[in-house]
């Protein structure tokens, strides 16, 4: 399979410490890959980076082999990037479908002036909109909730609804930020669902940074280890598992490494 | 009783400062009972919430002098806990006295200030020069004596002990008031029903109807109150007709909200069109010259309302654009009064007195150059967030209104750009083609009307589309937004010049409403205006928009005749409006489900207030403030 | 493959580059401009050093005035995050006090008295003119913004504009609107003259006397317990509840040390400008809080040197780029556009913008 997304050697800085330090990953065109590591490791500082939110000091970072370095979030959503975030940021005034409308904002084309006129072509468009939004709302299991204001979704559905709004650029990656987290063994088993149907019913490519053990080991197909922004090991779940340096930089000496273990740092 | 003096004490702080604005001279003789009305509207205010405190209290803890002063303990949903068996034992009889123990309290001090008032100019001293209200007049009237009798010192000891017991009285019937409501609650067991009971399917058939009735027949009156030979108030007529006016206009739009969506809300809204349409044909020259000014702002609203509510992006600087829009329009329908341009038209051999442009043909140029100029101030502008580009904003229409001041050679500075053309229909002035019926300033009314329809027509469109969703999300989280693949600088000037081609337009109007304009015109308070109006009407809303612009601009003309109080008046609603209905008068339908979406979750929180002083604190203010709100349907 | 990609990289020519050096190339420009009238008019004009030094002192004396109100905007920013913008009022009602207070001196003869009791009579003036401002910055505080801590940001604001109208009016309405004048005693109605400089002892005076009481408040707030309890608050209400910080008290300290710093600069000014009135607050209070922009709002020293400078752009201005002073306000807020061009967040702010815009 191709690569789809190749970071090489990005590093980045704030003030005197270095929060990514010379980390590459690449991601496989079709994969489930992940990203761990403790707390303040650089994982969200390295998915910044992804995303335009940060431009890193040093690296490259190749999409379909051209560089997102330097772009602005919106030209790199443009690409096909799309992201959830750890704390949840929905637009909380908006309803669930207007938040999934705001995520097609790059795929409307209509001008402003045939938004005011209400021509054939802008309602046309605006209702495929629509549609589309709602397919998605399904998609992620929001299907009733269209017209509720976001902020009133309960937590679980707020993550799901952020996924809706993600794909609602119809990216070929799509970067989750601890998908799972604050939710309950039910709610983890459905996103865990939803994200193996994401890559093989919507072809997205999926990037996550998680917690929680299980998820990351059962589904991820690679996972990057980072700790104190380096990278210190990468391979398959089983292979990085069983890597004693991610042992003792990230699980801790006593715990045991075979059985399905959670982080303890929650 | 220590509280029911804080209480009298309050009340004596308010009522002195009445005095001092020299309220009692305005009312003439009947100055000292309705000072004490005031006070036992107030006392009225405050016994009922500390009674409603106590009696929620006595069978929680068993004590009642726990109990904090009212504003502290919110109505959380323990308040309809209140049964009649607690108002039962000392209670009416303590409500009585504290009631006339607030009373006695204020009406002492009231009455021992005004002897010393009165005592000092006996003596032929002069407080006006300090303060500069209270003139024998005034105090004369505070004691319900002649002028004359403070001027000779010879105010009867009686009518200090008279007033003071004015004042006690207003207590005790605040606290019979007060007794009265609170057997009435117990029996209809708390508010909620009586609100149940508003919005029950009683009120939606009759209640409705009657809502939707009424602008009509208010501008019935309107016109009635218009024909020859019909007298009303004597000579008030005229501001009488305005207030009417303005109340059929603002009533029409909550006829509106009532409608049932549908063909029922399309044939109101078409009727009420029409009607208030007809407004500048049947008013005279100064209700017209209202009505102007109110739907100029209407248009300011709506314009700064993309900026401000669409897009949040605070902008205390939208006079600027205003400005731009008036002096373009001036300076190429007055050339002359230029003397720049009259110097190069001179120059170039244009006749002296001949307008470059019309006004139509003047108003894209206005937009033009408006849109330009927010295009031009949005650039800059682009980096900053909240506060930094409120005062930035500012900054620049200062900067604007300073420019007109002092560049004498284009603008002719202080002394204004004069006689400036009124726009034309068809080249003919708009006397001419309706036959009489329309005069200059109820054609401008016409305008600003049509104006204000096609901006509302815009504005509302565009917020119904991606641009308009762009600019919310915007709003709620610009970093997100732009991940999202909402470009934010495109976005954001777009906000800004919409906004600015919208004040463009009001500008231009205004220019020609005014015929002679000048720097002072555009001064900060234009902006603030615009900002208020928005917020009191409800912002984000159309609606209320226009409602914030007739309660702002029209009312304070209907009350000219107590000119210098308007303001005062004005301002203290400001706050007042702000603590009790945030949200606005007629909020969008985005800000009231957040006002309930507040409300449930302070809701939630109640129960376990007591475990932080955080969250107690959180609560408090959370239920304090959405109770008010909540009892508005 | 880390060196190959990063050795590719210097030279890039993006979007963000291309801002930064716009912007960049942008205010070289207007620096450049400035200089250039600052060389060819401003200093052709040939004025005597003498002149400029004297424009200076004025322009630290403004600044000084500028400070102390500035201040008050910038704690009650650094705790509420929200503009008082009845702040300006606050410090003209300051004024108003000490004016009846003058008055009062004044026909007691007090003021042409051996000079211990001038100075001591100057001073209860200023006291009275500060607890004035206290006594409505807490109310103001209790009555107008307390309501509305919850509030979406914009409803305090337009609260604030209510409160500031409200206000001067009342004052307009109670002690008229003609402007009451300050008369200034004998005593400091001199000035000293060194070589072709002349210092006013009021400019002396006001000058010493906001430095003393910056410096008094730095203490407050670097050293004492109340001073930790309000950046406790300002960093983090809820925990510094939590930590058992009474955060209305501290609110109220808030207000009141702001407003009595305000109450000083409006007895002050109406001894350097001779007048108050019910506007005579408004612009002092706009300049007032442009300073503390200029710092950068929340920050303390910021809101200081931002006033400093102002009051100097201010004075030195006008001559220097060879324009009528009647354009003094346009380059102070010229200024303010510019710099927050440049810095967004002030001349000394933090990155606030993450967190509360």
């Amino acid at each position: 399979m191709t690569v789809l997304l190749a970071v090489q050697s990005v590093t980045k800085v704030f003030g005197g410490l270095v929060a990514v330090d010379k980390v590459d990953v690449d991601i496989r065109e079709g994969s489930i890959a992940s990203l761990i590591g403790p707390n303040g490791a650089g994982k969200t500082t390295l998915f910044n980076c992804l995303t335009g939110l940060y431009r890193p000091e040093e690296g490259e970072i190749l999409f379909e082999n051209q560089s997102l370095v330097g772009l602005r979030s919106d030209e790199i959503t443009a690409r096909g990037i799309a992201r959830t975030y750890q704390n949840i940021r929905l637009f909380g005034r908006m309803t669930a479908l207007e938040n999934v409308l705001v995520g097609q904002h790059l795929r409307l084309h209509a001008s402003h002036w045939s938004a005011i006129l209400r021509t054939a072509r802008q309602q046309a468009e605006e209702r495929a909109a629509r549609e589309t939004g709602r397919e998605l709302l399904d998609f992620v299991g929001l299907g009733g909730q269209a017209e509720v204001v976001a902020t009133n979704l309960p937590y679980g559905d707020q993550r799901l609804l952020e996924v809706a709004r993600a794909l609602g650029s119809r990216p070929r990656l799509l970067l989750l930020d601890e998908p799972a987290a604050g939710m309950n063994p039910r709610e983890t088993e459905r996103m865990m669902e939803l994200m193996h149907r994401l890559r093989d019913e919507m072809g997205v490519t999926v990037f996550l940074i998680e917690h929680d053990m299980k998820v990351v080991m059962s589904i991820s197909e690679n996972v990057t280890v980072l700790d104190y922004g380096k990278k210190i090991a990468s391979g398959a779940p089983d292979e990085v598992r069983a890597n004693p340096r991610v042992v003792e930089a990230y699980l801790g000496p006593e715990v045991a490494v075979d059985g399905p273990v959670t982080a303890q740092e929650h | 009783m220590p509280k029911s003096i804080k209480t009298g004490l309050i009340a004596f702080a308010f009522l002195s400062y009445l005095i001092l604005v020299g309220l009692p001279g305005r009312t003439g003789g009947n100055a000292l009972p309705l000072l004490a009305f005031a006070a036992a509207l107030f006392f009225w205010y405050r016994l009922r919430r500390e009674s409603r405190t106590q009696s929620r209290l006595v069978p929680q803890s068993g004590a009642a002098g726990q109990a904090k002063p009212g504003w502290e303990i919110g109505h959380g949903p323990q308040a309809q806990v209140q049964t009649g068996a607690v108002t039962r034992g000392g209670f009416p009889l303590r409500v009585l006295t504290q009631g006339a123990a607030a009373g006695a309290t204020a009406g002492l001090l009231i009455a021992i200030v005004s002897a010393v008032f009165a005592e000092i100019l006996g003596n032929g001293v002069a407080i006006q020069p300090v303060f500069d209200k209270i003139v024998p007049v005034n105090v004369a009237a505070l004691l319900g004596v002649s002028p004359g009798a403070v001027a000779e010192a010879q105010v009867p000891p009686l009518r200090y002990l008279i007033s003071a017991l004015y004042f006690t009285g207003g207590g005790i019937l605040a606290a019979l008031a007060v007794l009265a409501g609170m057997t009435d609650a117990a029996r209809a067991a708390g508010p909620t029903q009586w609100r149940s009971r508003l919005s029950g399917p009683a009120f939606t058939s009759a209640g409705r109807w009657l809502v939707i009735a009424l602008p009509f027949a208010l501008l019935a009156v309107v016109i009635w109150l218009g024909l020859p030979g019909v007298s009303l108030f004597g000579n008030d007529r005229s501001t009488v007709r305005l207030l009417f006016t303005l109340i059929a206009t603002g009533s029409g739009l909550f006829a509106l909200r009532a409608a049932t969506p549908g063909r029922e809300r399309l044939a109101v809204s078409v009727l009420i069109g029409l009607g208030v349409l007809c407004m500048p044909f049947v008013l005279d020259q100064f209700q017209n010259s209202v009505m102007g000014i109110v739907f100029i702002f209407v248009m300011m609203g709506l314009g700064l309302n993309i900026v401000v509510g669409y897009a949040g992006l605070l902008d205390l600087g939208y006079v600027a654009f205003f400005a731009i829009g008036a002096y373009t329009y001036a300076f190429v329908s007055a050339p002359f009064s230029s003397p720049y341009i009259s110097g190069l038209l001179t120059g170039l051999g244009v006749p002296a007195d001949s307008p470059l442009l019309g006004y139509w043909m003047a108003l894209p140029l206005a937009m033009i150059t408006a849109a330009f100029g927010g295009i031009l101030l949005g650039i800059p502008v682009l980096r900053l967030r909240g506060d930094y580009l409120a005062i930035v904003t500012l900054g620049f229409g200062e900067i604007i209104r300073l420019f007109m001041l002092n560049l004498g050679e284009l603008t002719n500075g202080p002394r204004g750009i004069l006689e400036i053309a009124q726009p034309d229909l068809f080249g003919l002035a708009p006397e001419a083609v309706s036959g009489g019926l329309l005069s200059s300033q109820g054609w401008i009314f016409l305008l600003a009307l049509v104006s204000s329809a096609a901006i509302a027509f815009v504005a509302i469109r565009l917020n119904d589309s991606r641009l308009g969703r762009a600019w919310i999300a915007m709003q709620e989280d610009e970093d997100v937004a732009q991940a999202t693949g909402v470009h934010l600088v495109r976005t954001k000037l777009l906000a800004f010049a919409i906004g600015a081609t919208f004040a463009g337009l009001a500008g231009q109007l205004y220019a020609a409403r005014q015929i002679n304009i000048f720097p002072e015109n555009f001064s900060l308070f234009v902006s603030i205006d615009a900002l208020a109006l928005i917020i009191v009407g409800g912002i984000g809303s159309p609606a209320g928009i226009v409602l914030g612009a007739l309660a702002l601009k029209g009312l304070p003309e209907v009350l000219r005749g107590v000119d210098e109080y308007r303001i005062v008046a004005f301002a203290a609603l400001l706050v007042i409006m702000m603590i009790v209905r945030p949200a606005g008068i007629l909020p969008s339908a985005r800000r009231r489900f957040e006002a309930a979406a507040e409300e449930a979750g302070a809701g939630e929180i109640a129960p376990e207030a007591d475990e932080t002083f955080v969250k107690k604190q959180e609560n408090d203010k959370g239920t304090g403030a959405d109770g008010e709100k909540g009892a508005m349907p | 493959m880390a060196g190959r990609s990063t050795s590719a990289q210097p030279l890039q020519l993006d979007w963000a580059t291309v801002q930064k050096y716009a912007i960049r190339a942008f205010g070289f420009t207007i620096l450049a401009i400035v200089l250039w009238r600052v060389i060819t008019v401003g200093l052709a004009e040939g004025y005597p050093a003498s002149f400029w030094i004297s424009q200076a002192l004025n322009g630290l004396v403004l600044g000084g005035v500028y400070a102390l109100v500035a201040l008050g905007y910038t704690l009650v920013y650094g705790i509420l995050f929200m503009i008082n913008f009845a702040h300006g009022e606050v410090m003209m009602i300051g004024g108003i006090a000490g004016f009846f207070a003058l008055q009062f001196a004044q026909a007691r003869g007090w003021m042409e008295g051996p000079w211990l009791v001038v100075v001591i009579a100057l001073l209860s003036i200023m006291l009275i003119g500060m607890a004035a401002s206290v006594l409505i910055g807490v109310t103001l505080e209790r009555l107008a913004y307390r309501p509305l801590r919850q509030a979406p940001r914009l409803v305090p604001l337009i609260s604030a504009i209510g409160a500031s109208l409200f206000l001067q009016y009342s004052v307009l309405l109670i002690f008229g609107v003609s402007p009451h004048s300050y008369r200034k005693p004998e005593l400091i109605s001199g000035g000293l003259r060194l070589g072709d400089v002349f210092i006013p002892y009021t400019g002396a005076i006001i000058f010493f006397t906001s430095i003393l009481l910056m410096l008094a408040l730095y203490f407050i707030i670097q050293r004492t317990k109340l001073g930790r309890a309000m950046r406790a608050v300002a960093e983090d209400r809820a925990t510094a509840s939590l930590m058992g910080v009474d955060v209305n008290a501290v609110i109220v300290l808030t207000f009141m040390l702001g407003s009595a710093l305000a109450g000083a600069a409006g007895v002050m000014l109406g001894f350097h400008n001779t007048v108050v009135k019910f506007n005579s607050g408004f612009i002092p209070g706009l300049k007032a809080f442009t300073a503390a922009v200029l710092g950068g709002i929340g920050n303390i020293p910021g809101a200081m040197f931002g006033a400093l400078l102002l009051g100097l752009i201010e004075a030195l201005g006008p001559s220097a780029l060879g324009i009528p002073t009647e354009y003094k306000d346009v380059i102070a807020f010229t200024l303010l556009v510019l710099i927050l061009i440049f810095r967004p967040s002030g001349l000394f702010g933090e990155v606030l913008s993450e967190k509360k815009a």
